[in-house]
């Protein structure tokens, strides 16, 4: 089509454009509150990761006799348990984008003199804030239930980063899947390979050095091995026997910004995708 | 320079559908414009290609002076929307569904209080806009999407089957208010509707749309005024096209006569005498004979052949005239 070489004389009128910055906090906040008013987008997802820290880690721990090193097995799952709630909480807050194109405003949106790739950023701001707030409630939990935890402001750092990462590549996933599908129900039946699956290989209940080698090689190339790796490494492994067991590397700071990288690699590939597939399906 | 300008507007979906075949038309500031046909003649891609939700196949659109493939941001910028089915947040409440809109389209926070007042004045909707939408009835939501979309002070808006799914009752109340934004706002206003009833009470002019394209573009009046004062209508017997044969042999009734089912439809450009005596004359065997004035209706029947509402497979025995150039006013 041509574009502007046909423009009329007539200066056109200006066109009112919003900052990106307030358009994103406008979309967040509009995010934030059809979430409020969903309380089990925010309990559900947390349901299952609690009862692993709060009744599976402590009875494994008994029944076993934990890792047989020095770091402490409840406190181990409890940090498993995070690379289960934020899958979920991400998968769910996924699931929100198709009741917005099926229920909700998303057409109001997508009519807006905005970028549409606001419209996914703005969904993942809430997404990140959500997990974090998760993440923090079941390894509360964890230390509720006798786990050990040795928190440096070093240490929290690499977790609040794993933790954030990590969500933005999981709720790019989810946003992709949700992008992709026409119905709820093929959505939810992706639910346990999007959010369950890898967590039985990433490292969560055990460490990866136990699995068999083939098995072991797919979890070094999995994001939430390196994210759980890294959580660890923050909280309760300052030894970072989880990256050790990635890398083999005799320097740890260095094995641990490389997981991060594989971290961010991951969430900003999964974010470019998300916001193509969804602009994409926005126009017909 | 026009608010919408569309020149040769096609859109072809997968599977080579159709939608559009090359539509034409300009709507001028504050003019309310109407596309009416009924459900698959393309009216619905016609908005969202004006919206940038279809991406057109060829052709160009502009509003507002903004091509709408090209510069697709202030093109929506200078627009709003009413879509047909329910586009809004139901667990929120209608104020801040409102605050929404006006936020993205970059109207401040006091602007946007300052009009949202006056649209829930002008609307009548203060009741309702601290509730939940999810809670409001069909009438009411929309009223509620309106004041949404006037928020922003669009230069275009658009209404895609306004009153689509509302009792009678209501869509009267809702035509009224649609109505009565013309008075009030500064607003050019593109509806699309498949009840003539809207179409000739809103728009100051319409283009009735079949299969991808205009088959008619003119006033309400004028469309009408082709079918003379009054028509005639009866039922005839076994065979309509035989009678309207005859009729046309008689020189009652003329290329703009039509039959559709076991219905014949004679334009009346004099009295109806003449007619009912070449009915009698020929013995056409004519019953429940009615001379009416005109509707949009019979305009469309005269123009495609088929009843609003029927699909293409559903084609009349009638006769098309008037098939000049359609989209010329």
């Amino acid at each position: 089509m041509s574009a502007t070489s046909q423009a009329a004389a007539l200066p056109l009128p200006r066109a009112r454009r919003s900052r990106p910055g307030s358009v994103l906090f406008t979309l967040a906040k509009r995010r934030a509150l059809l979430t409020s008013r969903t309380p089990r987008q925010i309990l559900v997802p947390l349901l299952g990761p609690a009862l692993l820290a709060l009744i599976l880690a402590p009875a494994l721990q008994k029944a076993t006799g934990g890792l047989h090193t020095h770091i402490n097995y409840t406190a181990f799952v409890g940090v498993g348990a995070v690379g289960l709630v934020i899958p979920l909480s991400s998968v769910f807050a996924g699931l929100s984008v198709l009741v917005d194109r099926h229920a909700g405003a998303q057409r109001e949106l997508l009519a807006a003199p905005i970028r549409r790739a606001y419209l996914v950023l703005g969904n993942m701001l809430v997404a990140l804030v959500l997990a974090a707030l998760q993440a923090s409630v079941v390894v509360g939990l964890s230390a509720l239930r006798g786990g050990v935890f040795h928190i440096t402001g070093t240490g929290v750092a690499w977790f609040v980063a794993a933790t954030l990462v990590f969500t933005v590549f999981m709720y790019a996933l989810a946003e992709t899947v949700a992008s992709r599908v026409t119905k709820e129900e093929d959505y939810v039946g992706a639910t346990p390979v999007l959010a369950i699956l890898p967590f039985f290989f990433a490292g969560a209940l055990f460490p990866i050095s136990a699995l068999p080698g083939g098995l072991a090689d797919v979890a070094k190339a999995m994001p939430l091995t390196h994210a759980l790796a890294l959580m660890r490494y923050g909280f309760i492994d300052p030894s970072g026997h989880g990256l050790h067991d990635i890398w083999g590397m005799s320097n740890v700071t260095v094995e641990a910004w490389l997981s991060l990288a594989v971290v961010a690699i991951y969430a900003v590939a999964l974010t470019l995708i998300a916001v193509r597939v969804f602009t994409r399906s926005a126009v017909k | 320079m026009p608010e919408i300008e569309v020149h040769d507007l096609r859109k072809t979906y997968p599977g080579d559908v159709e939608a559009l075949k090359g539509i034409e038309f300009e709507v001028e500031p504050g003019e309310v414009f109407g596309l009416l046909g009924p459900n698959g003649a393309g009216k619905s891609t016609t908005i969202g290609i004006l919206t940038t939700t279809v991406k057109p196949s060829g052709g160009t659109a502009r509003l507002g002076g903004y091509d709408v493939v090209a510069q697709p941001l202030q093109a929506r910028s200078v627009s709003s929307v009413v879509f047909q089915e329910a586009v809004v947040d139901g667990p929120l409440t209608g104020r801040q569904n409102l605050e929404l809109h006006a936020r993205l389209w970059g109207v401040d926070a006091g602007r946007a209080a300052r009009r949202i007042e006056e649209l829930v004045r002008t609307l009548d909707i203060s009741e309702l806009i601290d509730r939940r939408v999810d809670g409001y009835s069909g009438g009411q939501r929309r009223r509620v999407e309106i004041a949404r979309a006037l928020v922003s002070q669009p230069q275009v808006l658009f209404l895609d089957e306004p009153t689509v799914g509302l009792d009678p009752r209501i869509r009267q109340e809702l035509l009224d208010v649609i109505a009565g934004l013309r008075a009030q706002e500064d607003v050019t206003i593109l509806v699309t509707t498949h009840y003539l009833d809207e179409a000739e009470r809103l728009a100051d002019r319409v283009a009735i749309v079949h299969q991808g394209q205009f088959v008619a573009l003119d006033t309400p009046r004028a469309l009408l005024a082709g079918l003379g004062d009054q028509v005639l209508e009866f039922r005839a017997g076994s065979d309509p096209e035989a009678a309207l044969q005859a009729l046309r042999a008689n020189g009652t009734a003329g290329a703009d006569a039509f039959a559709l089912g076991a219905r014949v439809t004679v334009p009346l450009h004099g009295g109806p005498a003449a007619t009912l005596e070449a009915i009698e004359s020929e013995r056409l065997r004519a019953s429940e004979i009615v001379v009416r004035a005109p509707t949009l209706d019979d305009v469309y029947i005269q123009l495609t052949g088929t009843r609003f509402g029927e699909s293409p497979g559903h084609k009349s025995n009638g006769t098309r005239s008037g098939e000049g150039d359609p989209t010329q006013n």
